[in-house]
């Protein structure tokens, strides 16, 4: 299903386009195809979801979201959908996933919530506790950002 | 850097946060969404990429569904040792992102050089090149613990900042 080509595709529109009036042309040039081959690659990606969004990646600290935290929480297992689905549903939440306790480290929900300030992440976070009826959780504030890149593939 | 966005930039931020439209002239399309000129549109989301607002423009995709395998990862290092050690870790191209963080409240009995204070995400070709990294960060000097997490489920990824 995944041909040479999808793979160039790929490859070529995880990185930054190039900022002109005809972009899938440029792309479709480089990659030695149609512009419209390129466009109905790109729709279907899109539509069978491997693609989530093809968009613009902002520096949240340049505007405005200044804060942010890992905030994770020690869920039972049978009542782990339920509260990753409440978690999910807030607005300042942008990632939500379950992932395995390990013996060090025991905790499964994890979110990451964003906020204009230290307290706003922190009013989030209480909020979901409230919502989800979990006091055992760990807030993470984050202190450097040493790489955020966009996934290299093929 | 400090930056004033005015309204426009900041329809334009909003707008380009969801996905561009999959035509020959998805910049006009945008522009007439906005009621703006395309050549006035180009212009601006420029500056906001030289100014560093916008980062890039460019399509995600979901690692795993693409035959690739990810992972959340995080280290114990000592405090002093961070920068060195995500230096080290940034120069795998497989790391994709890399924060360092500190805990709202320690952990009782607990100092400084025992918190999970580096958080990292790998994206690899396969579970077989995750394991080998986590294999070699595992044994730099500085590192007193790591965790391999890798996602069970996703509940949700949607990167959308109102601005």
């Amino acid at each position: 299903m995944f041909s040479k080509l999808d793979k160039a595709i790929v490859s070529l529109i995880s990185q930054d386009i190039p900022l002109v009036k005809e972009p899938f042309r440029d792309l479709a040039l480089k990659l030695g195809i149609e512009e419209e081959a390129l466009l109905k690659r790109i729709k279907y990606y899109k539509r069978s979801g491997l693609m989530r969004k093809f968009s613009a990646s902002l520096n949240h600290r340049k505007v405005g979201f200044k804060h942010n935290v890992m905030a994770v929480w020690n869920i039972p297992e049978r009542l782990i959908n339920k509260a990753g689905n409440l978690t999910a549903s807030f607005p300042e939440v942008s990632h939500c996933y379950e992932r395995k306790k390990t013996r060090d480290w025991n905790y499964n929900l994890y979110s990451m919530i964003h906020s204009r300030s230290r307290k706003g992440c922190l009013d989030v976070v209480r909020d979901i506790s409230k919502k989800i009826e979990c006091k055992d959780y760990k807030v993470l504030f984050s202190s450097r950002e040493y790489k955020k890149s966009a996934g290299r593939y093929f | 850097m400090k930056t004033k966005l005015n309204l426009i930039d900041k329809r334009i931020l909003n707008r380009l946060q969801k996905d561009i439209p999959f035509v020959k002239r998805p910049w006009k399309a945008v522009a007439g969404e906005l009621n703006l000129k395309e050549d006035l549109l180009l212009k601006r989301i420029g500056l906001l990429k030289k100014k560093g607002l916008i980062r890039r423009i460019s399509a995600g995709f979901d690692p795993r569904r693409i035959g690739f395998a990810s992972t959340l990862a995080a280290i114990k290092t000592g405090p002093r040792d961070i920068d060195k050690v995500a230096k080290k870790i940034n120069a795998y191209p497989e790391v994709t992102h890399n924060y360092g963080r500190v805990p709202l409240f320690r952990e009782k009995g607990r100092g400084r050089d025992s918190e999970y204070n580096l958080w990292f995400t790998l994206v690899a070709k396969d579970k077989k090149r995750i394991s080998q990294i986590v294999k070699l960060v595992r044994k730099y000097d500085d590192i007193k613990g790591i965790l391999e997490l890798p996602a069970v489920k996703l509940f949700k990824i949607d990167v959308n900042f109102k601005v």
